[in-house]
């Protein structure tokens, strides 16, 4: 048949409407659309039988409690626990992104590592447990065998707890006194309790019954002491039942909830206290009970040899009056005495200092030992609403080690840090003073460096110094979960499991009024190859034999653990935590272990007179002002975790664009010196200190006080994932260590600084 | 059905946040991204391509130093009742895909269904609506911890707070199950009502007098953001500071009080 | 196929009665315009399978560049609907020499435009879930149907022109069939018309509903702002002047008198009478909402235009050079006559309507509403701009085929006599 072109054109037609009023392509337009709604690489997360696992988070010292909601295997959300006593339900954003740590494989160890390239290039090979084990083992008997048992040390992240008592054991046993903690405002609020009452203790705040806290610079709602608890309590005072005076140079978040924010020049906090002091006892304000019946110092006194001494009156009475500290603050007189008068006349004043988060400095001695004395003079020592001691929790109750001869002769060198020598009598650990004894040194004081629940080249002041000080260190132990800094300069790394997949037991967070341990359990089954840090010590520990073994005479870190906590053990595994809630702080006639048997303003036969513990002097800035015009000072921010821990992409999402702008971070600067440097919102600037430098931008902030220039902590990051690495400016990077005349304790708090236009 | 209804008061789920107690620390923005599998991407430092259903503003009271003030503001959707319901984003949206549920109050949105030409977001004023400019994709391990309860969303849709709408479902049936009608109030919060440390956060039936959020939303000192648009919104804040409050309207120069409506 | 074909079949094609240009140059125009094309097909195939982060818009600029492109050729494409409601519904017959064109140009268009939302949503697999899941509420489900089925009114005016290609028509079938659908063209025009009363109002109706954006929102009658009578205003106001402006253009790149003056002129005043009224109503309706809706929402006029680029410049751009100025000019004889100054108000005209689109897309997006925001600023990507000029050199390809293959103006043959 021939088609001709009519009969094609029907044809045409006739397909074409048929094809239309088919099915087909209806069908077709449909499963397209469904398709879209389903897309194979759009994933769909199982469900599952739901349950929830009580754990305690250990991202940071705070100790809250977590119920982890669960879907089958998986761990889906964390939560704060209801009713907990530290937290109560409540929860902060690097809690609730926790499971990002957990399931973040890109920033995870999943198996032992070896070290190929070069230190800190992170170039890893997998090795089996085994070979791990063997290698370290092997490298801690060469070590032991010449003599070098002291120069094995160990950096932890705190020396509470089990894990970290047993690392203080295994040195203990293997021969070294050289334990480490990170620094933070505990070393010097413990050292203000051991001289001002003469016990070891923890310093705990009965924040929840204060009526009146005065705060020197301590981030309050930025995460200071235990974060989720220091919110709550805010949140009373927002309430009306206390009020909030924040004394910092820049508004901070806590200043912004604070009943008044006083501005202050940056480092004369402790003059300002003192002047707090000479207003309070000129006026004879303070609490006359407590002062002349429970305190010595306060008037002159007559020491041993008969001299009479200057107390603490007769010091801030000639030294520190209100006109001189308006001076050296900045602040006016006249505040100054109504704040001191509102301070004696709330009826439960409180005191607080350490800076920010108080976490990554230790802070100056007698800033601390002069905020300790306002407390003093209110009388609210271990008093409702007062700042309290408590005793160090006494569960871990394991038998003496038992040493061998190296052991003997090794725990006897002196500490690297001279730490509890002569020179710094009080103090426990100098890791600050670390890098330094390094660097100058011809040997190497380190042999072996053991490195847990801790990340110093990112959060030790002055990271370049840390970095030289570690490329001394012939071998370098790392334990961390993660790939952080530090995991990547080790020459080996034996990963813990991360907090969700072990067992843990937390003990009294920070500044928590009762004796209180908070239980870590496994929420879901470990992810990759990796080891309870407890039981990774056992190892070492069997495979170096001998009377080290003999010092872990457990199976496992498991079994350890139950017998430790013996009866307290039910209630942890049942609630979480176990608490102390009947402890009430000794009363003042038992509170004070010191020769006087008294609150000592003065310690006496301890320091030298009463200026070296309280004397103010502003010369521990570094840098010089012609070259340097500026000052630096750091802020946290709960946004920005500055620790151990980095940020999990969640956390980084939450950062504000005023903070970081793409892979730039943004220094906050008045408005009016921007405008002398001729800097503008969002322009680029180099920023230099004597320390190092950095390109920053610019963020214009009329909360800031003029000549001042404030950075955050918790960016630059070199490692973990490319969420949060590569991303802003390491604040350490910029800052030296100014050691503490007094305590030895690194007393940074700020640095001199230039911002030029880029 | 209307007739089984009617002895059921309607709901009017809403939330009043306390700016004295809010401290802007982002728990609420977290708590909402891992209940919502909110996805994130290496970049988030532009707020205007970066999905936070749960949005913390800063205030400032524009003054100089020492006299500034700063006040931090989370702004979920506000859920807006418009006049009977028509919120300014439902009405736009031309494939019924963002919905005013009558029992609820909660304006839904079905992601299946939308198809992204982002007129609700236009109607939005209070930017509340995210669009998904990319795939959303989760690094490998991190698709783990996925809510099941909560689908995962495609590219080329709108989403935005709900809520937390599903965990209305799960006490709702949870109270089915128990021979209850009514959900009781701790039984239904949403993710950053739970997860606040300072406690800011109060969620609730606005219109039933046993809940907190009821007599809350009667406070001085509450107000609530853009009211002259008319866009009746459901979150209220409360703050005991007036440019703060001032911050949440426009006025005029000469409108020396605020204007209740 | 031997190339030596081409020619031939070019030949054949053409009109007869008519010049064109030599092929060669013809082709070479055709592939330039055909590369810009291609590049803004590149930009869609780009949008579409990356997505739209190709694009520079965000989360306050969910309506951008492509909104205001969609939005100013409906508004421009109005000469189409408004020529032919002249034409056949109120009987102005003179306009039958300038409607083929007009109707081309509407074509274009609104082809353009549904191709431009099929780049601007999310899921454009799905974009049919707008009539599916139709909301009757919002002016865009209104604006989705009437332009769909207007597109389809306008195929419908469109088909016959190229069934009157030399060729085509020779088959019978189409012929007839041209014939036929000539007869009832002014059933469709009268559809067409009514159809694009409504969705051109219904586009104002887009920003004049938005009560969340005071910059666009305006009261009105019952469901419809005020902007929702504007639109259809302004487009038949403006849609002729685009329509004597591309006409005009051609003529000048032809280098032929193509349409008689006296339809240009009954165009042009229509159009400026159109034009002054609309700008009337437009004033008025500024004067309210700046006086009365605004300051009840706590905002003043100044608000509005406090920013470098959205400054009180651009109303005056929109309203007196776009608006007041062609009108004037448009309703004087000697104003359309003269060939300068009638270039200049279909020119003003067609910017004052862009203008006046633009700033209700974007300067709704870019006010700031909450008092703590400030201005929100955005330059279109260059996928952007890319697929907003693949449509104009779609358009200017179409033009040209139809212009060498197609009838499209009665006059020409007359006008331009072959000896």
């Amino acid at each position: 048949m021939k088609i001709d072109r009519r009969s094609f054109l029907s044809l045409g037609m006739g397909v074409a409407a048929g094809t239309a009023l088919s099915p087909l392509p209806w069908k077709l337009i449909d499963d397209i659309s469904i398709w879209t709604q389903m897309w194979p690489w759009t994933p769909v997360p199982e469900i599952g039988e739901v349950n929830y696992v009580n754990s305690t988070c250990t991202l940071c010292p705070g100790g809250c409690g977590i119920t982890v909601r669960k879907i089958g295997d998986r761990a889906v959300k964390v939560e704060g626990k209801e009713g907990h006593p530290i937290n109560s339900g409540g929860v902060c954003l690097l809690g609730l992104s926790g499971l990002q740590n957990l399931y973040g494989y890109d920033r995870r160890i999943k198996t032992p590592l070896k070290r190929i390239g070069n230190r800190g290039q992170g170039s890893f090979q997998k090795i089996t447990w085994d070979e791990a084990i063997s290698e370290v083992v092997n490298k801690l008997s060469e070590v032991r065998s010449t003599g070098q048992a002291h120069a094995v040390s160990c950096i932890s992240g705190s020396d509470q707890g089990t894990v970290a008592q047993l690392l203080k054991r295994f040195l203990t046993a293997y021969g070294s006194p050289n334990f480490f903690t990170m620094p933070s405002m505990q070393d010097s609020y413990e050292l203000a309790l051991y001289l001002t009452q003469g016990i070891q203790a923890s310093v705990a705040f009965d924040v929840e019954n204060s009526d009146f806290v005065l705060s020197f610079g301590s981030g309050i709602v930025e995460g200071w002491g235990s974060p989720v608890r220091m919110f709550q309590a805010s949140s009373r005072w927002r309430e009306g039942k206390g009020k909030v005076v924040q004394i910092e140079p820049r508004l901070s978040i806590t200043a912004a909830k604070s009943d008044k924010w006083i501005p202050i020049k940056p480092g004369t906090e402790a003059a300002l206290a003192l002047g707090l002091a000479s207003v309070i006892i000129k006026e004879s304000l303070y609490d006359k009970e407590f002062v002349e019946n429970y305190a010595f110092g306060f008037e002159n006194w007559k020491d041993d040899a008969g001299k009479t001494q200057i107390g603490f009156k007769q010091f801030v009475l000639e030294g520190y009056g209100p006109d001189k500290v308006a001076k050296i603050t900045g602040i006016d007189k006249s505040t100054i005495i109504s704040l001191a008068r509102s301070f004696v006349r709330a009826s439960k004043p409180l005191a607080i200092g350490g800076r920010n988060q108080g976490r990554s400095t230790s802070g100056r001695l007698n800033e601390f030992m002069a905020i300790y004395a306002l407390n003093a003079l209110v009388g609210n020592i271990n008093k409702t609403g007062g700042v309290w001691s408590i005793p160090k929790p006494g569960y871990i109750k394991w038998p003496k080690v038992e040493m061998d001869d190296v052991a003997e002769k090794g725990i006897k060198e002196p500490r690297i840090d001279a730490a509890g020598s002569a020179s710094y009598p009080y103090s426990q650990y100098l890791l600050n003073r670390v890098p330094g004894i390094l660097n100058s040194g011809q040997e190497n004081p380190i042999q072996v460096l053991f490195v847990a629940g801790a990340n110093p080249i990112y959060a030790l002041p002055n990271t370049k110094a840390v970095k030289e000080a570690f490329d001394k260190i012939p071998y370098i132990v790392g334990f961390s979960s993660y790939l952080d800094e530090t995991a990547k300069y080790a020459d080996i790394i034996l990963p813990n499991h991360v907090y969700l997949e072990r067992y843990e037991d937390i003990p009294t967070p920070v500044g928590f009024q009762k004796p209180f341990i908070g239980l870590a359990k496994p929420v879901i089954a470990p992810q990759f190859e990796t080891k309870n840090l407890g039981d990774t010590i056992f190892l070492l520990a069997k495979g170096l034999g001998g009377t080290i073994e003999k010092a872990f005479p457990w199976d496992d870190y498991e079994t350890c653990l139950k017998e430790t906590l013996s009866e307290k053990w039910d209630s942890l595994e049942e609630n979480g935590y176990w608490i102390d809630s009947s402890l009430k702080p000794a009363d003042w006639k038992n509170a004070f272990k010191t020769a006087s048997k008294k609150f000592e303003f003065i310690a006496a036969g301890k320091a030298k007179d009463i200026a070296s513990l309280f004397g103010f002097s502003s010369s521990t800035l570094e840098g010089d002002e012609a070259s340097y015009p500026l000052v630096l000072i750091p802020y946290d921010s709960m946004r920005l975790a500055n620790g151990f821990i980095g940020d999990p992409p969640f956390v980084m999402k939450a950062v504000e664009d005023t903070v970081l702008k793409g892979k730039d971070v943004l220094i906050e600067i008045n408005p009016e010196t921007a405008k002398q440097l001729g800097m503008s919102e969002g322009g680029f600037a180099k920023l230099a200190t004597p320390v190092g430098t950095a390109k920053v931008r610019v963020h214009l902030y009329d909360g800031i006080m003029p000549g001042i220039i404030a950075l955050p902590r918790g960016l630059g990051h070199t490692a973990y994932d490319k969420f949060l690495g590569g991303k802003g400016v390491n604040f350490n990077e910029l800052i030296g260590s100014v050691e503490d005349p007094v305590s030895g304790l690194d007393a940074t708090w700020g640095i001199r600084a230039k911002l030029t236009k880029a | 059905m209307k007739e089984e209804h009617k002895h059921i008061k309607a709901k009017k789920y809403g939330m009043v946040i306390d700016l004295d107690k809010c401290t802007g620390c982002g728990a609420c923005m977290v708590a909402c991204m891992a209940e919502n599998n909110v996805p994130f991407k290496e970049d988030e430092t532009d707020k205007l391509l970066s999905i936070t259903w749960l949005r913390i503003y800063k205030l400032t009271n524009g003054k100089p130093f020492p006299e500034t003030d700063i006040c931090y503001l989370p702004r979920p959707c506000m859920h807006c009742e418009g006049q009977h319901g028509h919120a300014p984003c439902v009405s736009v949206c031309p494939a019924t895909v963002t919905d005013y549920d009558m029992e609820t109050g909660i304006v839904s949105q079905i992601y299946t269904r939308c198809f992204g030409c982002r007129y609700c977001m236009a109607a939005c004023p209070y930017h509340a609506r995210y669009f998904n400019w990319w795939d959303p994709v989760w690094p490998e391990g991190m698709e783990k911890y996925l809510n099941p309860n909560v689908s995962p969303r495609m590219r080329g849709v709108v989403e935005k707070c709900s809520f937390c709408f599903p965990r209305y479902q799960v006490a709702k049936d949870k109270a089915m199950a128990e021979g209850r009608r009514e959900v009781e109030e701790h039984e239904y919060q949403t993710a950053c009502t739970q997860a606040c440390p300072a406690g800011a956060i109060t969620f609730g039936d606005l219109n039933n007098p046993k809940h907190a959020v009821y007599k809350l939303k009667m406070s001085p000192n509450a107000f609530r953001l853009l009211e002259r648009l008319g866009t009746n919104p459901k979150v209220y804040y409360i703050s005991s500071r007036e440019w703060v409050r001032r911050s949440g309207d426009n006025y005029l120069a000469n409108e020396v009080k605020i204007k209740k409506l | 196929m031997d190339s030596a074909l081409i020619p031939v079949m070019d030949d054949a094609l053409k009109p007869k009665g008519v010049q064109r240009c030599p092929i060669w140059q013809f082709a070479l125009w055709i592939c330039i315009f055909g590369a810009i094309l291609l590049w803004g097909v590149y930009a869609m195939f780009l949008c579409w399978f990356k997505g739209l982060n190709q694009t520079n818009m965000n989360d306050a600029y969910g309506f951008a560049l492509w909104i205001w492109a969609d939005l100013a050729v409906i508004a421009l494409g109005g000469g189409a609907f408004f020529t032919g409601f002249l034409r056949y519904i109120i009987g102005k017959d003179e306009l039958k020499n300038i409607i083929n064109y007009a109707v081309l140009i509407g074509f274009i268009c609104y082809s353009s435009a549904l191709l431009i939302l099929a780049i601007d949503v999310g899921q454009p697999l799905r974009a049919w879930f707008i009539f599916w899941h139709a909301n009757v509420h919002s002016m865009l489900t209104e604006v989705a149907f009437c332009l769909s089925c207007y597109f389809g009114v306008l195929t419908i005016e469109y088909i016959p022109l190229v069934l009157e290609n030399r060729q085509i028509d020779k088959v019978p079938f189409f012929h007839n069939l041209a014939h036929n659908m000539h007869e009832i063209m002014a059933i469709f025009a009268a559809t067409g018309a009514f159809l694009s009363f409504f969705h051109q109002g219904s586009l104002g109706g887009v920003a004049g509903v938005l009560f969340g954006r005071p910059f666009g929102y305006r009261e009105g009658v019952l469901i419809w702002p005020w902007t929702f009578f504007l639109f259809t205003w302004s487009a038949a106001a403006c849609g002729p002047c685009f329509t004597i402006m591309i006409t005009k253009l051609t003529e000048v790149i032809t280098g032929k008198k193509l349409v008689k003056q006296n339809v240009i002129d009954l165009l042009a005043k229509i159009s400026g009478w159109m034009l002054a009224s609309y700008i009337i109503a437009k004033i008025l309706d500024t004067v309210y909402w700046a006086t009365v809706t605004v300051p009840d929402m706590g905002y003043t006029l100044k608000h509005f235009y406090s920013n470098p680029v959205y400054g009180i410049w651009i109303l005056f751009l929109e309203i007196v050079l776009g608006g007041i100025l062609p009108a004037i000019i448009l309703i004087t004889k000697t104003g359309r006559n003269n060939n300068v100054t009638l270039w200049i108000a279909v020119v003003l005209a067609v910017i004052g309507v862009s203008v006046n689109r633009w700033v209700m897309v974007l300067q709704v997006m870019a006010v700031p509403i909450l008092p703590f925001e400030s201005w929100y600023l955005y330059l279109p990507s260059w996928q952007e701009t890319a697929t907003t000029i693949l449509p104009v050199a779609y358009g200017i390809l179409l033009v040209m085929l139809s212009y060498r293959y197609l009838p499209i103006f009665p006059q020409e043959r007359e006008l331009n006599p072959i000896d």
